[in-house]
């Protein structure tokens, strides 16, 4: 058992900044009009600090939670500290599954990610976990609307009557709408308005009748590789829980190993079509759900919470105004994702430390999207709340019903995983 | 005692000096990486000039990608290319995912996007837009079009380019009609040949097929490529008439001209490579240069891409789904036309509602079906089709090649025209229709033949089965290829009609669980 799944308690150190005094001969200063031509030339091409402090760069693999890391203002604080990260982007499962040699750090965006990477370890690891972020699905006001008529959403109340960016989504409901059946069938007349359609198609479930829009694609789900990704694997997990009656797969029948790994696979087969109707996968769902292509892309992409609201921030300080085409699902039962920050070097440590300690860090993790938290403090979405609410975006209500879906057991999450994915076996570090 | 300061003071400005020189020359080193790359993507390369001045790294471009990368990432060693900038690495990535682990999945950032949609000749396009119902084109429509000899069109060769292997999937997506990802199942069928019968110009890219094109534009209505490679042919001026361009109501495969990085060693160059790429001001020259959609949201869309884009189709999850697709649409220009015997059962029993059916199903195949998987399934032009009508003999039999209107409804006669017969010989007139197969199979071997088999009784005069199959296997390897579908109608033999199917290739249809329309539709290109 990995010790490091617990929050580090460690006396406080000082920071790692190291302040170097120089003694100036008076006449050095003639020469620093010069010496400053040189440190703004620096500056412009990136070096800046770079003759005067030793920066240290990381090695890091991560994958959606690298928009954490890219902000230009989170590099900037690190860079006070002297540390700089090279990101290598690539999907949490992959992370965990893949070599991790040359790195000093990872950061899997979710748990089992994490403890997969944990339990390679054979030393004790640093590691924090900083915040946590609600998976959802991206979708569009249209769609949004259409589920809302086909009775499986619920839009939240904005505050001042506006359109609502937030949906509540019955999962299991929109379970039905993802097997391509009307009952047994795979045409009907499921809106109503006397034609034959695709079972559990966009038009099949009434999108054609809101004005000249059009889609007979299927009601589905886009994700990235669930052999790859955190968001996937935990969706795979969310369709189970629900699929076995929003309980944790993996718990029943523990006293007789054949019966239970039976019933995981039985479940697994069962929401597998859910996730391979919709065919290849495609990476970076955010990047594809946010650009302009988005509702052609995909009407509804699995994502997480933080990506949307950055957008919306974004949005708001170059529009004045929300993203009001852009909306979210968010499911019932819902899943939390907590990514975790794994050191796996000394120098991995300081940055480690530094997330853990830093306060601009955690602010600026708010203002990113993230649900940070704070010692001292119940929740974790206060503080964000807050700032959307400073911000003119509407804060997103928790659903009344807080059932949690909780994540099975690692070994049987990898064996539905494993399932639905075919997914290829993990390479072994040689230590 | 001033000297020693002055010296400390120049020192410090040389230090200074040569650490910003150093940090320019650094910059400024050059870089070459190798990149195997689209043909397509030949149209980027006015500004690699400008990426070589602004980040000191040289992109070397063979344009050279075939559709799956064949040979990349190298298995063992170092690869030929450190990167590889292709329109889609769908297949690619479907390879490494089969290969079990041993091929490990590079780097990848989109850089550009762009749908594969079809450019139809303005008139044309009015007239199919008029047919076509809410007055959106789709596929089905350019496909029924195609097999009415109405429009000819030209695509890139789904087996060597990724823009005609995505141009065939999204167009064998709308055929399967499902709504979603192309499964096994539905590629089990070849539902492209009527669309096939109207290609008459490919290459081995679309860059190829192109130029091809603009040679030859009397030989073709429509082009089946990328959007923007359509509305720079447009803007080009070598056209005689642009083409209109149409983004088909069932969807169309998104490209997204990623960028690879092959050699791990290069991350650094990749790097600023795709830094440069992605911002704001060489996206806006890439969207003006190229007609490609930016994928930096800053950038604001010119006037010709405001047209959305409609609905992505998935692509398959699995390389053999798609191999298959490639493999059955085969040569792309040279395809010929199959045949197909019809054998149909006209005996009594058949008076009245079911001729009615058999009618109408003929009727739906000769194009009056208009929903999107009749128009896919439908007669087309070059097809050859026999009827044998029979009863207790062969009542009359007529081959006719598709060439017009006229010779389907010559086809219509006989199938409606003729008498009845009181009795029922099933295997004295399928053997007759054998014998027709492996005719048209010697004389022409590459044209593939089937037969379809309907019938609404059991057997009661002729040929035993047992007969029937003596008799077939004399007529020895040209009857091999030459597989049964029988429909099971009415009161008809349906172990004896699953026996029959079975011992030559085919497949047994009931068209009691649906139409005798939906049956014919069910196999047609199983064959």
């Amino acid at each position: 058992m990995s010790v490091a799944g617990r929050p580090t308690i460690e006396e406080p150190r000082l920071t790692t900044r190291q302040v170097r005094r120089r003694r100036v001969p008076r006449h050095v200063v003639v020469a620093l009009p010069l010496a400053l031509a040189g440190l703004i030339s620096l500056m412009v091409s990136g070096n800046a600090f770079r003759p005067f402090e030793r920066i240290t760069t990381l090695e890091a693999r991560m994958a959606s939670k690298s928009d954490f890391f890219r902000d230009p203002e989170v590099q900037r604080l690190l860079l006070e500290h002297g540390l700089r990260v090279d990101i290598h982007r690539l999907g949490s499962r992959g992370i965990a599954t893949q070599s991790l040699k040359g790195m000093d750090v990872v950061f899997p965006s979710g748990q089992p990610a994490a403890k997969l990477v944990l339990d390679r370890q054979e030393r004790s690891v640093r590691s924090v976990r900083p915040f946590v972020t609600p998976l959802v699905l991206g979708t569009f006001r249209d769609y949004a609307d259409t589920l809302v008529k086909a009775g499986v959403a619920t839009p939240q109340q904005a505050p001042d009557g506006g359109p609502t960016l937030y949906y509540n989504l019955d999962m299991r409901a929109f379970m039905g709408l993802l097997d391509g059946r009307a009952g047994e069938k795979t045409t009907a007349d499921q809106d109503g308005d006397g034609t034959l359609e695709g079972a559990d198609t966009w038009n099949g479930i009434g999108f054609d009748q809101a004005g000249g829009r059009s889609n007979s694609g299927r009601v589905l789900v886009r994700t990235s590789s669930v052999c790859e990704s955190n968001s996937a694997g935990t969706y795979l997990s969310l369709l189970a829980f629900v699929a076995n009656r929003n309980s944790t797969p993996g718990t029943q029948n523990v006293n007789d190993p054949q019966l239970a790994r039976d019933a995981v696979t039985d479940l697994a087969a069962k929401i597998r079509p859910l996730i391979n109707l919709q065919g290849m996968w495609a990476d970076e769902q955010a990047d594809s759900y946010l650009s302009d292509l988005g509702e052609s892309i995909a009407p509804i992409s699995l994502i997480y919470e933080h990506q949307y609201l950055a957008h919306q921030i974004a949005y708001q300080d170059t529009h004045g105004r929300q993203d009001i085409e852009r909306v979210l699902l968010y499911p019932t039962p819902y899943a939390l994702t907590e990514p975790q920050l794994i050191s796996l070097t000394d120098e991995g440590d300081r940055l480690v430390r530094l997330v853990e300690q830093d306060e601009e860090l955690r602010d600026r993790a708010i203002e990113l999207g993230f649900r940070v938290r704070f010692n001292g403090e119940d929740g974790t979405s206060e503080r964000l709340n807050t700032y959307l609410r400073d911000h003119g975006i509407q804060v997103p209500v928790p659903n009344r019903d807080e059932t949690k879906s909780y994540e099975p057991d690692l070994n049987v999450l990898e064996r539905i995983i494993n399932y639905v994915g075919s997914c290829p076996p993990p390479a072994q570090d040689t230590p | 005692m001033k000297r020693p300061p002055a010296v400390l003071a120049a020192a410090l400005v040389l230090t200074l000096l040569g650490t910003l020189v150093s940090a320019c020359t650094r910059d400024a080193e050059h870089i070459t990486l190798r990149v195997l790359a689209s043909p397509e993507l030949a149209d980027v390369e006015p500004l690699l000039d400008e990426l070589e001045e602004d980040t000191g790294v040289k992109l070397e471009m063979a344009y050279e990608a075939t559709a799956d990368l064949a040979g990349q990432p190298a298995a063992s060693g170092r690869s030929a290319y450190d990167l590889a900038w292709v329109a889609s690495d769908r297949s690619f990535l479907l390879r490494v995912q089969d290969s079990g682990g041993r091929l490990t999945r590079p780097e990848s950032t989109a850089v550009m996007r762009s749908p594969v949609v079809v450019g139809i000749e303005r008139d044309l396009a009015d007239l199919l837009r008029a047919g076509a119902s809410g007055g959106r084109i789709s596929w089905a429509d350019v496909a029924d079009a195609a097999a009415e000899g109405r429009l000819r069109f030209g695509m890139a060769d789904p087996r060597r380019s990724d823009t005609g292997r995505a141009a065939l999937v999204g167009v064998a997506t709308a055929a399967a009609g499902t709504g979603s990802a192309l499964r096994e199942q539905d590629v089990s069928c070849d539902r492209l040949r009527g669309f096939r019968s109207g290609q008459t110009l490919t290459g081995a890219s679309s860059r190829e097929l192109i130029s091809t094109y603009v040679e030859h534009q009397g030989d073709a209505e429509a082009l089946i490529a990328h959007e923007a490679e359509l509305l720079a042919l447009n803007a080009s001026g070598k056209l005689r008439e642009p083409l209109e361009i149409v983004h088909p109501d069932d969807g169309m495969v998104l490209s997204d001209f990623p960028l690879l990085l092959l050699d791990p060693g290069r991350r650094e160059a990749y790097g600023k490579v795709v830094d440069w790429l992605l911002g704001a001001d060489v996206q806006k020259k890439l969207m003006e240069r190229t007609f490609r959609r930016p994928v930096n949201q800053d950038v604001e869309l010119s006037a010709p891409l405001r047209a959305s884009v409609g609905n992505a189709l998935s692509f398959p999850d699995r390389l053999s789904i798609v191999e298959q697709l490639v493999d059955d649409y085969g040569d792309p220009v040279h395809a010929i036309g199959d045949q197909v015997v019809f054998v149909l059962d006209f005996s009594t029993s058949m008076r009245g509602e079911r001729i009615a059916d058999l009618r109408a199903a003929f009727a739906g195949l000769s194009g009056a079906d208009q929903s999107a998987t009749g128009k896919f399934a439908r007669f087309y032009r070059g097809e050859r089709l026999t009827v044998v009508r029979f009863g207790g003999r062969v009542l009359e039999e007529r081959t006719v090649t598709v060439r017009s209107d006229a010779d389907l409804r010559t086809l219509d006669r006989i199938v409606t025209g003729g008498g009845f017969d009181d009795a029922t010989a099933v295997w004295s007139a399928l053997d007759r229709g054998y014998r027709i197969a492996t005719d048209a199979v010697r004389a022409a071997p590459e044209r593939p033949v089937a037969i379809v088999l309907m019938t609404d009784g059991e057997n009661n005069t002729g040929l035993s089965y047992e007969e029937f199959l003596r008799r077939h296997e004399r007529l020895g390897s040209a009857a091999d290829a030459v597989p049964t579908f029988p429909v099971q109608f009415g009161e008809a033999d349906a172990a004896a009609l699953k026996r029959a199917a079975a011992a030559t290739g085919g497949r047994m249809v009931d068209a009691g669980l649906s139409s005798l329309s939906d049956a014919f539709k069910e196999i047609r290109g199983c064959h």
